[in-house]
């Protein structure tokens, strides 16, 4: 009997498998012009990339058939004459402006401004965010302007008073600039983690501190940090990559000059040999090797990051199962 | 309409929801879910409104299958505890919305929604925001959106456990009374007995994601099939015991250090010669007296009407409910009768009734 | 008692007063490039010429006030150009919003499969650094250019291509972002819409977007301000004036003209920067909490 009507019903209920169907099909309804533009400005390009970096194409050869060069490119890359410059500077300008703005700079500002009052604190933390929303452009113009010759930079004139030689500091000391330039931007990124996280410690814990007789300093290292080191694992890992490719900056400011190679750094010698070259001579083969191997590097370092910092477990699953 | 679920099981991985349900709702009946918190009643409720999907086992209604029939098309209501009315519509739009969605011309919606909202007793507030209302008037509109689309089941998860104790009293008698002016099957969910046992025609006691009986209020407490819902039911909650049962002399006696209760035969048949048993008595039915058992006050919690005492009895203690005029005090030594006809009597390896399995 | 006293004499007392002050010091040094850059930008912008924080006239005395520099906003070319950002810039707020709060919604509350994949994915597109990717970009435009009907509108050079490769970059970020806003909303609200009837398109349409516009106008703001400010996906992409934003109007201004005129170039920079200033006063909380949670790229 019981059986005689469920037959009945499942004949006239479409199956489990159609409905299961139907609903995957509903999902992917909503996630399908991400999944396009995912599919085709990311995942089309990674292996564009690849493939070209295998071919000697460029603006000369544009339109003939393809030739296939295999590595060359990329033993070319590593016979660069600028090749070890190229490296030696990447490494500094990650290394410098990580350690001293990204996240030394940023943990300091954070340390003072949650040791300040909330609002006072608040205000300059604003302040550190202008940088990063001022138009790249004119955040450069405003840098070359401060670094600029005399009689028109700044630093001349506000150190002319005390002895200081006037100079044209861009060109004099051009890592300097392309260290403070990204780093000013770099910085609000910690900043603003960690002074949420300064500020999420329990006032208990610093009470305690404090009635034991500590000192600023010895709270600062005994408590503070320790209770903030995920932010600071996460700030140092995320910027080391997020620098590691980052050119627009040093493009703007000193296009990796000045004379040869002075600041040019990985991911702009790449841009530049495919993209933005002086003569007009596109070698879009080269510089795509220049390129992947950035890709790969990104790709590996984005896959730790999700395994270290378990961002997959933030994932909850839906509570409704149906569609 | 009448429910029917057969071995309903949900799990997600290795927690398991809801296991193995076997229950029988007739039409028109008002039937509860009670059982502590994280026993699977939300989740049971969920599987039978078509939200979550069974892991395995049978959903009917009248008969015929739903497992596949969405949610919209299973004609049932639901009134959730968070009321879960839309914030940004006002009390009108959140009652005319299931309305809306099923195309109901303009003038007729208006009506309906209007009508509805008499009937709660909320139809002055059709142009306010769900924020600007008290608790019991929002729980009224989630009642009204529930009942608008005429549904032949109403689903309700706590519905009243965001309400203040008196207003909780008097939705409860309106909720009941709506159900049977209606006639609408209906399952309420809850984890207070007492709304359970004074709202439901049948009770459903769960505990793990398993049910554990489906029966009549009075059947429940009277005739307990275990020793959770025993203990659960009730309150304050039934005293265990753990005793001997013997047959002397053609009397059954219950014993324990302090205690040697005679037994009608009736029970103390069931329980003789089990070795150690649990032995069941409400607080109700142990009265104060000049004889009896012998014990030491040991705790007096006045409940107002009732003063409730914990009497120790050798390693043993018992609730007692006496009169507050007594004023009784602690370490004062007391005598308990034993209303020896309403024992009960389970087994404690199997934890089953010994009288009512 | 008289060891307390003595304590907190004069010695301390200034001691202390300059660990007080130290913070303030410190941070006030640490914006002075900042406040320095700001403050050249808007004296230049009303001077024929600086020196310094110097203007200077015409006889090479400090002074000469003027509004010459303004002078651009008759050039039609600059109102292209804005035209320009300000579609970008809405092209990123309404795309970005659209699909990234769609593709959030199911992400994060339906159960599909290839949920946990796409998921993952997200992640680990957010953390990985699409500038790298331009150079293939270029070839996925030239490619489109190709395509009868989307080449006009959507290819290489042109201001629609600019805003899909924009607003593609952007959106793990955006996902990630809405994704945040959907996992904190009542599970019973929704529930009880699709028991009143309403199919998973109209829950997400009437019921959740009303719910998520306070996250929708943070993310919308954010795009905003990356569209309008964006520089180097357009700079890539485009040649000539035509399809030029305005940081790129900019660049070429710096570049092209032979005695660079840097007065009128700080106009324009200030002219760009009256909307980003606005929503920053404006914004500033949601802004602050906005950048940490999806500051990407940069540095
Ligand atoms: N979506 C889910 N995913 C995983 N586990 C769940 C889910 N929903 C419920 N559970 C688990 O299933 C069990 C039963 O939960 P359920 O919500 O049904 O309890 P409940 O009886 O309604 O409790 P309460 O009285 O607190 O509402 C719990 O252990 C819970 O943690
Ligand atoms: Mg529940």
């Amino acid at each position: 009997m019981a059986e005689a009507v469920m037959g009945r019903e499942v004949a006239r209920r479409p199956p489990s498998r159609w409905v299961q169907l139907k609903a995957t099909l509903g999902a992917w309804g909503f996630m399908s012009p991400a999944a396009v533009l995912v599919l085709v400005f990311f995942f089309l390009p990674v292996i564009i990339l690849f493939v070209i970096s295998l071919t000697d194409l460029s603006s000369s050869n544009f339109s003939d058939p393809l030739t296939f060069v295999a590595l060359d490119n990329y033993l070319r890359l590593f016979r660069d004459r600028f090749f070890p410059k190229i490296l030696g500077n990447t490494l500094f300008y990650v290394a410098l402006t990580l350690s001293c703005f990204n996240v030394g700079m940023a943990l300091v500002l954070a340390l003072l401004t949650t040791h300040i009052s909330r609002r006072v604190g608040f205000f300059f933390r604003l302040i550190w965010l202008l940088p990063r929303i001022t138009p790249s452009v004119i955040y450069i113009l405003m840098w070359r302007r401060i670094a600029h010759q005399p009689p028109f930079g700044l630093i001349n004139q506000l150190l002319g008073p005390f002895g200081v030689e006037p100079q044209y500091w861009l060109f004099e000391h051009p890592w300097l600039f392309v260290i403070m330039v990204n780093g000013f931007v770099g910085a609000s990124f910690g900043l603003i983690l960690f002074s949420s996280a300064i500020e999420a410690i329990p006032k208990d814990l610093i009470t305690a501190a404090k009635v034991d007789g500590a000192s600023t300093w010895q709270i600062i290292r005994d408590i503070t940090l320790p209770q903030i080191r995920w932010p600071l694992l996460f700030v140092t890992t995320y910027q080391t990559l997020s620098l590691l490719t980052s050119f627009e900056y040093i493009l703007l400011l000193t296009e990796g000059g000045p004379g040869l190679y002075t600041t040019e750094v990985w991911a702009l010698t790449a841009y530049k040999r495919a993209l933005k070259t002086y003569f007009g001579h596109n070698q879009w083969g080269y510089g795509a090797a220049w390129g992947f191997v950035l890709v790969i590097i990104g790709i590996a370092m984005s896959i730790i990051y999700l395994r270290v910092f378990r961002f997959g477990e933030l994932v909850q699953e839906p509570k409704i199962d149906v569609l | 309409m009448k429910v029917e679920l057969e071995n309903l099981t949900k799990r997600w991985g290795n927690v398991v929801g809801a296991d193995s349900m076997n229950l029988d709702i007739q039409d028109a009946e008002f039937a509860a879910f009670l059982g502590p918190s994280g026993c699977g009643k939300t989740t049971t409720l969920l599987m039978v409104a078509g939200i979550y999907k069974p892991t395995e086992g049978h959903i009917r209604f009248d008969g015929q299958v739903v497992n596949q029939v969405a949610p919209k098309d299973r004609h049932i209501g639901m009134v959730f505890q968070s009321y879960a009315l839309y914030p940004h519509m006002s009390v009108f739009q959140n009652i005319s919305y299931p309305l809306k969605l099923k195309k109901v011309p303009k003038d007729e919606m208006q009506k309906r929604a209007q009508r509805v909202a008499d009937m709660m007793g909320i139809g002055h507030l059709m142009e306010r925001k769900p924020a600007q209302l008290s608790g019991g008037q929002q729980q009224r509109v989630a009642l009204g959106r529930a009942l608008v689309k005429e549904p032949q089941l109403l689903l309700f998860d706590e519905p009243l456990s965001n309400l203040d104790a008196r207003l909780r009293l008097s939705m409860r008698g309106e909720i009941k009374r709506l159900q049977m002016e209606l006639g609408i099957t209906s399952i309420y969910v809850t984890h207070d007995q007492v709304e359970a046992m004074t709202m439901a025609d049948r009770v459903a006691v769960m505990k793990d994601g398993k049910l554990q009986t489906y029966a009549s209020p009075d059947e429940l407490y009277d005739r307990p099939s275990t020793l959770f819902i025993g203990g659960f039911v009730g309150n304050p909650p039934m005293n265990l015991l753990k005793v001997e049962v013997s047959r002397e002399n053609g009397d059954f006696h219950a014993r324990r250090e302090g205690l040697d209760l005679v037994v009608p035969p009736d029970r103390g048949e069931k329980a003789a010669g089990k070795g150690k048993v649990i032995l069941g008595i409400r607080p109700e039915d142990l009265t104060l007296a000049e004889r009896g058992t012998g014990g030491e006050i040991y705790v007096v919690e006045p409940l107002g009407r009732d003063d409730l005492i914990n009497v120790r009895i050798g390693e043993a203690s018992v609730h007692v409910l006496a009169d507050p005029a007594l004023g009784l005090r602690i370490g004062q030594s007391v005598r308990l009768e034993f209303n020896t006809r309403k024992v009960q009597f389970f087994d404690p390896a199997t934890e089953q009734s010994l009288l009512w399995a | 008692m008289a060891a307390t006293t003595f304590e907190t004499g004069t010695p301390v007392g200034v001691r202390r007063l300059l660990g007080r002050a130290l913070p303030y010091v410190v941070l006030v040094v640490s914006i002075s490039p900042i406040v320095l850059g700001y403050a050249w930008l808007v004296i230049a912008t009303f001077s024929y010429r600086t020196e310094g924080l110097f203007p200077i006239d015409a006889e090479g005395n400090i002074g000469g006030w003027t509004l010459r520099n303004w002078e651009f906003l008759t050039d039609p070319a600059i109102w292209r150009v804005t035209l320009n950002s300000f579609v970008l810039a809405v092209g990123m707020v309404v795309g970005v919003g659209f699909v990234s709060s769609m593709a959030a919604y199911s992400l994060s509350r339906m159960n599909f499969s290839g949920r946990k994949g796409f998921l993952s994915l997200t992640l680990i597109l957010h953390a990985f650094p699409s500038v790298t990717l331009l150079i293939a970009i270029f070839f996925v435009l030239n490619f489109l250019s190709k395509i009868p009907g989307i080449g006009s509108g959507f290819g290489y050079n042109t201001v629609g291509g600019v805003a899909l490769v924009m607003i593609s970059l952007d959106l793990p970020l955006g996902i990630w972002l809405m994704k945040g806003f959907f996992d904190n909303l009542s599970w019973d609200m929704e529930r009880a819409a699709l028991i009143d009837g309403a199919s998973r398109f109209r829950v997400w349409w009437e019921i959740i977007i009303p719910l998520i516009k306070p996250g929708l106008a943070a993310l919308a703001i954010f795009n905003f301000l990356s569209g309008w400010s964006a520089f180097l996906i357009p700079f890539t992409f485009t040649v000539g004036t035509r399809v030029a934003n305005l940081p790129v109007y900019m660049r070429q201004l710096i570049s092209d003209t032979a005695p660079t005129n840097w007065n009128m170039i700080a106009a324009v920079g200030m002219f760009q920067l009256i909307p980003v200033l606005i929503f920053f006063v404006f914004t500033q909380e949601m802004l602050l909490s906005v950048y940490a949670g999806g500051a990407k790229g940069g540095t």
